[in-house]
């Protein structure tokens, strides 16, 4: 090889080693378009937590599982359901109300008026309500008319619960979630169902 | 003489036409969180959970709960995703990337804290259960230490966790049996269930990280320091005298070691090789150019020495050592039962002779709101 071919070979090396040097150092540089996705996908941003796919099937679930229900289902008029916050044992944080009000509405959408639900979390608006128009300041009050708030019939409320490991191999939780529906005048347990989603995952090596 | 006057006249304008623009320098106001999101938005995106951790921290410690609930909020969705490969991670995997080039979501005791943290806003919102899903959390990102005797070791985040679950009148002994187990005493205090006032404070400054072995391939840690060890807290006529529950150094250092360690290392291997060919290579070919006869041989060598040398200097063993710098030394925590109405609490800083700080002693009013407890950040810097 001659000195001309020498010189040609390194000058490419070095070159070649400055233009890996120039490489694009982004995270997805290009970005990620904004995706609309249906609520019961899996998104590509995912965790081994409670997501929004699991609230979809668990509450879907929950609900016609209690339309089934003979107290429901047979019902002589319409009872009346109160929805109880339900209790988070899991490790992940939420908005414990969410899952009864996917319940609530698929309920109230499927149900075709078999049950109504009573707005105990408004009550401060609508005891305001009541007295603004039993001291005569609004229309369709009488005075000193007699309490009108429904009793509840059923209260409807859900326990999450999870078993979580992580180790060197990944992470895993599975959750547990359970309903009950309870009659308040007996403390009896009418009717409950569960789901459980197991997930599982491990992050990247240069996260562990 | 009067020409190459006007020439110098005009010269000097030019001159002084090209002159530099002097830029003032910004202004900083003296609110760290606004300073703080600024510095967020400017952060490069790989950063950006650091600085809303420093920043969220720095908004609590100041009683601005809204916006430490919405940094954290902002955080803990990634801390809390499993990280699968990207273009960003396998270049920080690459030899010839640089483990900073990451995402960062900080090691284990950091994520640890960004929950410990939302945990304590979660509480504050009257939402105990959402509080102890983030010291579940917490505990179980430290779970996977490679030495299980230092795995979900944090004594306070079972203390809590524990604590929680006794006063939604659940059984929290277990989780009060693991945090004297780890804190090594049956010092901590039992669970009272009717407490309603719940003061959580840190003391000192936390561990930073730094890059040791030759080429800063060990992620290793400067620990932490603080001379406050404990706390002397009177409220009315009730006063409690508060150990610290955890050290955030022993946290960082009790882990035995990262995947991503052997991969630095890895890198550290193949660097030293390339050194040693730049080192030599180039000095055998400056020889060998001399005699006639070995001539032919130097300019490869010399060719040689110089692409080791660039592979060797474009290779990244560097360890990540981004740090949430604003971090304390301790944790500790005490409960206390109080009615509702005002109240003021003074706070004794003590050292580890049990002998009072004067200069950081602070006394502090705080309501107390019927049925909800009340939940309180002391910091002593």
């Amino acid at each position: 090889m001659t000195r001309a071919n020498y010189l040609t070979v390194i000058a490419a090396a070095l070159l070649a080693l400055f233009v890996a040097g120039c490489g694009t150092t982004g995270l997805n540089p290009q970005g990620a378009n904004v995706t609309e996705m249906k609520a019961d996908e899996r998104g590509f941003v995912a965790g081994t937590g409670i997501e929004s796919q699991d609230l979809v099937a668990v509450a879907d679930k929950m609900a016609r599982s209690i339309l089934a229900t003979p107290q429901i289902a047979n019902a002589q008029g319409k009872p009346s359901i109160v929805l109880e916050p339900i209790v988070n044992e899991t490790r992940f944080p939420i908005n414990k109300e969410i899952f009864l009000t996917r319940i609530r509405v698929t309920l109230s959408t499927k149900a075709g008026g078999k049950v109504i639900f009573l707005a105990r979390d408004r009550m401060d608006a609508l005891e305001k309500e009541r007295d603004l128009k039993q001291t005569g300041k609004v229309t369709g009050g009488t005075p000193n008319a007699p309490v009108e708030f429904k009793g509840a019939d059923f209260i409807l409320t859900g326990k999450l619960q999870s078993i979580s490991t992580r180790s060197n191999k990944g992470s895993s939780d599975y959750v547990l979630y359970t309903f009950q529906l309870l009659d308040p005048r007996t403390s009896a347990i009418l009717w409950e169902d569960f789901a459980e989603i197991k997930k599982q995952g491990q992050s990247d090596a240069v996260y562990r | 003489m009067n020409k190459v006057c006007q020439l110098a006249g005009v010269a000097l304008l030019a001159a002084g036409c090209a002159a530099p623009e002097i830029k003032k320098a910004p202004v900083a106001s003296n609110d760290l969180v606004e300073e703080g999101k600024k510095l967020i938005s400017g952060a490069a995106e790989k950063d950006k959970i650091l600085w809303r951790y420093r920043v969220a921290l720095v908004a609590l410690k100041a009683g601005r709960f809204d916006e430490a609930r919405q940094l954290l909020d902002e955080c803990l969705p990634t801390v809390g995703a499993i990280l699968t490969a990207d273009e960003r991670t396998l270049k920080a995997r690459s030899l010839f990337g640089n483990e900073a080039h990451k995402i960062y979501v900080g090691e284990p005791y950091e994520q640890a804290m960004a929950y410990f943290y939302r945990g304590l806003i979660y509480w504050m919102d009257g939402e105990p259960d959402n509080a102890r899903a983030c010291y579940k959390s917490a505990q179980l990102i430290d779970g996977d230490a490679k030495d299980k005797a230092f795995a979900s070791d944090f004594v306070l985040l079972d203390y809590l966790d524990g604590f929680v679950t006794a006063k939604l009148l659940g059984d929290g002994s277990d989780m009060l049996r693991r945090a004297r187990v780890s804190a090594k005493t049956n010092a901590l205090p039992d669970y009272d269930r009717v407490a309603n006032v719940m003061v959580f404070l840190q003391f000192g400054f936390g561990p930073l990280k730094h890059g040791g072995g030759k080429y800063g391939e060990r992620l290793q840690y400067h620990a932490g320091h603080s001379a406050v060890r404990a706390a002397s807290l009177k409220i009315g006529e009730q006063t409690m005298q508060v150990q610290a529950f955890d050290d955030l150094s022993f946290q960082a250092t009790t882990r035995g070691g990262r995947l991503m360690d052997d991969i630095l290392a890895d890198k550290g291997t193949l660097k030293k090789p390339l050194d040693a060919i730049a080192t030599v290579a180039p000095a055998v070919g400056v020889v060998l150019a001399g005699p006639k006869e070995t001539r032919g041989a130097a300019l490869p060598l010399i060719g040689a020495g110089i692409a080791a040398g660039a592979i060797s200097n474009s290779a990244e063993a560097m360890a990540d050592t981004r740090t949430w710098n604003n971090l304390p030394q301790h944790l500790a925590f005490a409960a206390f039962r109080l009615p509702p109405g005002p109240h003021s609490i003074t706070v004794e800083f003590l050292d580890g002779a049990g002998k009072p700080l004067p200069k950081l002693s602070r006394a502090l009013t705080f309501d107390v709101r019927a049925g909800r407890d009340t939940v309180m950040l002391i910091a002593d810097q």
